[in-house]
């Protein structure tokens, strides 16, 4: 570095013959302890740019000056008075200022989190085709997967075209598509001469998320569904049908066509294969996956405690998740991860709330995608470790038998106590569940039980319906089979719904062979047989049901003696005959 | 004329497409068919409380009960000028009494709760009926929505085949500012079903497809022009209105295919028949039900007449609470008894009481009531409550919306911006509940 002199008080201000004034020297002071007398010309990003008194330039990234220097740094910035790039190139330049417009404002406000317009419309504009390399380009270096053929892959990457027999990627197949034939008009809202532009159809498809989330008509992509996929519906139909799409510049081609169908097919992932950002088979690691995450999307409010304008600007919540230690640590209101178990820890709770929850985290910006929130699970379910080799002991915890000692006291709920250790069952699998006609409600909001009924048309119904809930029937702790047309084979399907606490059979056709089938079902207790085929004989079976609240037997071929047995043999069931 | 107008300005292109159903096809829509041409699937979301009970009976007094001589005898009040001839009995429930007009459904005091303090600021039937339904005051300037409209747009429908909100025996009272689709489905008798729900008799099955393809066919070149949503959403009325008709669950609505001992269980009177049939429409899962029963109006000749309208409610209260246990429903139903006030507790020169909006009664059973509770106690003249405090209408509301799961405290707003909630500001009367 530069050698270390005294500040001279007065220097000749020398006035910069464009627009901006050029800084007075001082000393400035690394982090590190060194000092050294330079004036600051421009910056770029998180570099500014200072130079020494014998004309050197030294790109000094901010974060290595001490807090005295990066406040003037910062007050300069913000307040417009240095230029944006590197002073070399900028020199060459007509009017910096111009250039520097947009960036200035992300860049000066890199220390106020509360800036950056993160909700509503991004108001850039839409995006430069993109750029031709010359073939052969260093820039265009692209890399390549071992065993791969070189020249085929270079080809196959450059025409945007899968190798043969690999995987389709969504970033480098799919969205190259996209990006040339529907970003025209499905892009993320931006800015046009002071308008905002929508996209058409409400329908964006900048990212794999939006491509996912589809538009407020439903959902655009199906995985594993091209049938039921609309996007690729309107690329295949007739030329001369109005939804077709593109509807400017042609069809695309077959083979265009062809890659967003294989996506589809194999699964519509943003990965090929799927694979997650940071390779996870040696187990999730605090510092190789979670904190570059809690880096991109926390830290702007849980960061640690810095100085703002005098003031110093405490963490949100009294929450930092600027270490492994803070994390770990928590605030006042307890820890946020529960070592083990992610459905305990509120720092997973938080970022898997609905979107439009108020709680949510973070608060501005998307939610966290899938993958994230994955790794956020993983990590935690493995022990939260800061490093992939640390050791960490899970709990062996029973959880029925947990569940079944908490019910004694019986002041939660028995589904609350269910529900809690169970995760929510995914929207395909809630779809899958629904088309057979079943009416799939959440209980409460407090976890993930699932009521299953079959209400419009139960006539219709039959045992393949009860089949269907098979993908969510770890969840499923009501089920109403009223007037359906199912029959015992059903119950099969309904005796592997392990938390199942009501069951409604009213009026159906089973009889005591579907009772001999239910009569494991440890959490039974409202089992309604009112009107169907079930006998006397059926009787010792459902006195095995030590546990039922209610039995409503109405109307059923079981006799007043039957009842009677019954009623003794479980004194505290409500036995409705 | 004036009201024909405002009918004209609020005809929507659904209601237009509605009559040209019924004069195309021969067939009425309901006036509900708008109701699942939306969503299918409109997600039912649960609320921070879960809800104890999925349906609702409201059984609609109308013209004021006398409460005195049905769910709230007054043992201190004067007996000759007062408390008249009607002496109160036992029920199933401990230190609870009926009147003696109640012998049934003192069977099944142990799965009721009354309140006993009920009181309203208004006098008037009208505008009383208005109050208990909506929860708000009449204004001329706008129509609130009734307490079944306001279920209906909260829960959702949970059997989207069928209307969700349905008034048997005359209907009280509209949807107000919200959409048409939460209002009543009028049944205006009990035993005829389903009104305009049935192709016309010479349409047989091959005219009436022919005639669907006709329709289907004409609008197929305009469909292909503009094929969007709401253009699509006229064939999804249509195919949807021939949903219903051929729907089994229609047959909700058909009294008479159930066996005679059960009618008779009911009673043969318009209000059995009408708890008859609103227990077909809960095992349809039907979200509201509103069965009315007028002719308590009793200014003269009250004893009498409270009598005989008694013998009708007794046997339909009561055998609808017992069919409704004995399949198994009660738990998910409340079953809600009120009407707009009570009659004066001082008997009248005519032998008759007269309206009196202080201390009248609300009964209250099934899922979520908190069986045997009596609520409150009238003082000796019925004035003032010596035990308990007075429950508005807008209270009750809350009560049975507490009850129900809905989210007291969401604010919907009307076509003019004003702000609106389900049960007014009623505080829920925790009491009466589980």
């Amino acid at each position: 570095m530069a050698s270390c002199r005294p500040i001279w008080a007065s220097i000749s201000l020398l006035l910069c013959s464009k627009l901006f004034a050029v800084e007075p020297f001082r000393t400035f002071t690394a982090s590190a302890g060194q000092a050294f007398t330079a004036r600051v010309l421009s910056y770029e990003g998180q570099t500014f740019y200072l130079e020494a008194k014998d004309k050197k330039l030294y790109p000094v990234p901010y974060n290595q000056l001490s807090s005295s220097d990066q406040s003037y740094l910062r007050e300069l910035s913000q307040k417009g008075k240095l230029p944006i790039g590197d002073p070399r190139k900028l020199s060459s330049k007509e009017s910096p200022k111009e250039n520097g417009e947009e960036v200035s404002t992300s860049e000066s406000s890199m220390d106020e989190p509360e800036n950056i317009p993160q909700d509503g419309p991004r108001l850039k504009a839409p995006p430069k085709k993109k750029i031709k390399l010359r073939k052969g380009s260093f820039f265009a270096y692209r890399p390549i997967k071992l065993g791969q053929d070189p020249n085929l892959a270079v080809e196959a990457k450059e025409s945007g075209m899968p190798v043969e027999g690999q995987p389709i990627d969504f970033s480098n197949h799919v969205l190259p598509i996209l990006e040339d034939r529907c970003f025209s008009c499905h892009q993320e809202p931006y800015d046009k001469n002071g308008r905002t532009i929508q996209p058409k159809a409400g329908l964006a498809l900048n990212t794999y998320e939006l491509v996912m989330k589809g538009n407020l008509d439903n959902t655009v992509v199906t995985a594993g569904d091209v049938a039921d996929s609309y996007l690729h519906e309107v690329l295949t139909l007739d030329e001369d049908d109005d939804m077709f799409m593109p509807p400017k510049g042609g069809p695309l081609k077959p083979e265009q066509v062809d890659i967003i169908k294989r996506w589809i097919e194999e699964g519509a992932k943003l990965s090929a294969g799927g694979a997650t950002v940071a390779d996870a088979s040696n187990g999730i690691s605090f510092h190789d996956h979670i904190f570059p995450i809690i880096e991109d999307r926390c830290l702007d409010c849980h960061g640690e405690p810095y100085v703002k304008n005098g003031r110093t600007i405490h963490p949100k919540a009294g929450l930092a998740l600027d270490s492994y230690e803070a994390v770990l640590k928590g605030n006042l209101d307890g820890e946020i991860i529960d070592r083990g178990d992610h459905e305990e820890s509120t720092l997973f709770v938080v970022i898997t709330l609905d979107p439009d929850d108020s709680e949510i985290m973070p608060p501005k910006g998307d939610p966290l995608t899938a993958e994230e929130i994955e790794l956020f699970k993983q990590w935690i379910d493995e022990g939260a470790k800061e490093y992939p080799s640390d050791n960490f002991d899970k709990p062996k915890e029973d959880k029925v038998a947990v569940a079944l000692t908490s019910v004694a006291d019986a002041k939660v709920p028995l589904v609350d106590l269910l529900g809690k250790r169970l995760s929510k069952p995914s929207k395909t699998q809630i779809e899958v569940a629904s088309k057979t006609g079943a009416l799939v409600t959440p209980l409460s909001v407090k976890h993930n039980m699932i009521r299953a009924e079959f209400s419009s048309g139960p006539n219709l119904i039959e045992d393949d319906a009860v089949r269907a809930l098979s993908g969510i029937q770890n969840n499923i702790s009501h089920l109403d089979l009223s007037r359906t047309k199912v029959t015992n084979s059903a119950i099969g399907n309904v005796s592997k719904m392990k938390h199942l606490t009501w069951l409604g059979l009213r009026n159906t056709e089973i009889n005591d062979q579907a009772v001999k089938k239910i009569k494991n079902l440890q959490f039974l207790r409202y089992l309604n047989l009112s009107g169907t085929k079930v006998t006397d004989g059926a009787i010792k079976d459902l006195t095995q049901m030590k546990d039922l609240e209610e039995i409503y037997l109405w109307n059923s071929k079981i006799s007043e003696k039957g009842v009677e047995s019954l009623r003794s043999a479980l004194p505290n069931t409500k036995v409705v005959f | 004329m004036k009201s024909d107008l405002k009918n004209l300005d609020e005809l929507s292109r659904r209601e237009f497409v509605a009559s040209a159903a019924k004069a195309c096809l021969g067939v009425g829509l309901l006036p509900m068919a708008g109701s699942y041409v939306h969503t299918p699937a409109q997600a039912l979301q649960p609320g921070t409380r879960p809800a104890k009970a999925r349906h609702l009976i409201y059984l609609y007094m109308s013209a004021g009960m006398s409460h005195m001589d049905t769910f709230a005898p007054n043992t201190d009040a004067d007996k000759d000028s007062y408390q008249g001839p009607v002496s109160p009995i036992s029920t199933s429930a401990d230190g609870v009494f009926l009147s003696e007009n109640l012998p049934e459904t003192a069977k099944h005091m142990h799965n009721a709760a009354i309140i006993r303090t009920m009181m309203t600021s208004q006098g008037a039937h009208m505008q009383g009926t208005y109050l208990m339904h909506t929860s708000y005051q009449m204004r001329g300037t706008i129509s609130h929505p009734t307490f079944g409209s306001w279920i209906s747009k909260m829960s959702g429908p949970i059997n989207s085949t069928i209307p969700m909100n349905v008034a048997i025996n005359g209907r009280i009272g509209s949807s107000g500012f919200l959409e048409s689709k939460y209002g009543p489905l009028p049944i205006g008798n009990p035993n005829a079903g389903l009104a305009n729900s049935k192709a016309a008799d010479y349409l047989d099955q091959t005219r009436f497809d022919g005639r669907l393809a006709m329709a289907q066919k004409m609008n197929a070149s305009f469909l292909g022009t503009y094929d969007q949503k709401q253009v699509r959403a006229y064939t999804d009325l249509y195919n949807d209105a021939v949903k219903l008709m051929r729907s089994e669950d229609l047959k909700a609505f058909d009294v008479a295919s159930e066996p005679d001992a059960m009618k008779d269980l009911y009673g043969r009177s318009a209000f059995g028949q009408g708890c008859l049939l609103a227990r077909r429409l809960v095992e349809n899962k039907v979200r509201y039900i509103e069965v009315n029963r007028g002719g308590w109006d009793t200014h003269s000749n009250n004893f009498e007449a409270v009598a005989n309208n008694c013998a009708d409610l007794d046997k339909g209260l009561s055998a609808l609470l017992l069919d409704l246990e004995m399949r198994g429903l009660l738990e998910d139903t409340m079953i809600v008894l009120v009407s707009e006030f009570g009659r004066t507790p001082r008997i009248n020169g005519g032998n008759g009481r007269d309206h009196w909006p202080y201390g009248f009664s609300a009964f209250l059973a099934g899922g979520g009531v908190k069986g045997g509770t009596v609520y409150g106690k009238m003082d000796k003249v019925g004035r003032n409550p010596v035990e308990g405090k007075f429950v508005d209408p807008a209270g009750l509301n809350a009560t049975i919306g507490y009850n129900m799961g809905l989210p007291l405290n969401d604010v919907q707003y009307s076509p003019s911006g004003r702000p609106f909630k389900v049960a007014h500001d009623g505080e829920p009367l925790l009491d009466v509940l589980v």
